[in-house]
């Protein structure tokens, strides 16, 4: 039988930090996101289904998320373990390359940028902060958001596969809630969904964030064309 | 990252109520006093406003580059793009000085809101709330943050108020009582009238009567 004092002992700061962040209060700007969703949205003629609508964020975690963003934030803790500073901008550079949507690109520096200045705050005397901000500064990187998701959760005593689960966390909730704002999922059905797909989503880290950066890959090419058709659109209430 | 902080306006005010009119007819004041002023218009449903203020002052007027209009969407979600979570506004604001350092001014746009609205310090030096006569001449009486708290609140359309039952005087009776003396100011975007008075309040209160910086490098 547990006493009180096991299970004060068996929770840390470290959990709230990962409540804190994971919290989709926390300021990153992934609200005005749909990944292009809201296209889908409009060019049906008929409601999405809720099978649609997950699959459609299944695709994303498992073709591009998990084997490229995942796998970002395995090699920049990677890098951090090593100290070698040089390469986290590689990866930067590397993940900047791969957007092939320019909204996306930039929506992911200025999520990217905002992210690291608000853990900054409280994490100011980080060294690979510091290093990741003064590189953005200098031009040399660009400051996307993995990378500095990685360095911010480090920061603040989380594992990796803690920040990747994170992120692929907050990237499910962020499509939820845009299905939710478009009137396509009810508030009930957006949370059956989150822990339908939390198996995937444990899956996918797994099975990516222990995979060397050039083993970076993503293959979904029909959501990125609905993506940069999204991006045209006149009349839309996301960023693509 | 930005080198330096150009003052920043944030207006907020319901769908309707006058916003981007009362913008497009600031920057022209603004342009003939020789501030340099950028726009971010953030929009619920679309760029509209931005297109248009960028048609009307930049494309045909020339007051200022096209570049200097930018338009966002917001994920339907207005006030959280302006309070609880501006970091798309502040990263496209601090793109925005970074690439024009002499501006002497940016004005950010909510998005059409409720009267709660409220910008975060973090983005906007100073809060425009702006309301119009046709919710009634309740509406001041009604408070609300962005009522209550702005640096300054403007009563837009003023010239269809006897058309609708609103009387001026109870407007202005229940603003100077909910604002505790903060300023207000009485408008009609459409002709321009008193929008003299809302520049003149801007040169004061968030430039502290600097002359521009094209004329103080100069």
């Amino acid at each position: 039988m547990h006493t009180d004092s096991d299970k004060i002992s068996s929770i840390s700061i470290e959990d709230l930090s990962f409540l804190q962040l994971s919290d989709s209060f926390f300021p990153t700007g992934l609200y005005t996101t749909s990944n292009g969703l809201e296209l889908l949205f409009y060019n049906k003629n008929r409601k999405l289904s809720y099978d649609e609508i997950s699959d459609f964020i299944r695709a994303y975690i498992v073709q591009q998320i998990g084997p490229t963003d995942c796998c970002v934030i395995g090699n920049a803790y990677n890098s951090i373990q090593k100290k070698d500073f040089t390469s986290l901008v590689d990866l930067d550079n590397m993940y900047y390359f791969m957007r092939l949507v320019d909204e996306t690109r930039s929506a992911s520096t200025r999520s990217g940028i905002q992210f690291l200045r608000c853990v900054s705050t409280f994490s100011s005397e980080d060294e690979f902060l510091t290093f990741y901000s003064k590189s953005i500064k200098d031009g040399l990187a660009k400051g996307v958001f993995p990378v500095s998701y990685a360095l911010g959760c480090n920061s603040m005593n989380l594992t990796k596969d803690r920040s990747g689960l994170m992120l692929l966390y907050g990237f499910v909730v962020s499509v939820v809630g845009a299905a939710l704002r478009l009137g396509i999922l009810q508030h009930y059905e957006g949370q059956m969904m989150i822990n339908e797909l939390k198996p995937v989503i444990l899956s996918t880290v797994l099975k990516n964030i222990e995979q060397p950066a050039d083993s970076m890959w993503q293959f979904i090419p029909q959501l990125d064309i609905i993506q940069m058709h999204h991006e045209q659109m006149d009349s839309k209430m996301f960023i693509t | 990252m930005a080198l330096s902080r150009i003052p920043r306006i944030g207006i907020g005010g319901p769908v309707g109520s006058g916003k981007t009119m009362l913008i497009e007819q600031l920057v022209p004041i603004l342009k003939n006093e020789g501030y340099n002023v950028g726009i971010i218009s953030n929009d619920v449903v679309s760029r509209e406003d931005a297109d248009r203020m960028r048609k009307n002052l930049a494309t045909e007027r020339g007051l200022m580059p096209e570049d200097l209009v930018i338009g966002i969407a917001t994920g339907g979600c207005p006030h959280t793009a302006v309070r609880e979570d501006p970091s798309i506004n502040i990263s496209v604001v601090e793109e925005m000085e970074a690439k024009h350092p002499n501006l002497d001014l940016i004005i950010i746009e909510s998005g059409g809101d409720n009267i709660t609205t409220t910008f975060s310090p973090a983005l906007a030096d100073y809060f425009i709330y702006i309301i119009d006569v046709s919710g009634g001449d309740k509406y001041p009486r009604k408070r609300g943050l962005g009522i209550e708290t702005s640096d300054l609140l403007v009563i837009n359309k003023i010239d269809i108020a006897s058309f609708i039952g609103a009387d001026l005087s109870v407007m202005e009776r229940d603003a100077k009582i909910v604002r505790n003396d903060k300023p207000y100011v009485f408008v009609n975007s459409k002709t321009g009238q008193g929008v003299k008075k809302v520049t003149e309040q801007i040169i004061k209160d968030v430039l502290f009567d600097a002359p521009p910086k094209s004329v103080a490098i100069n």
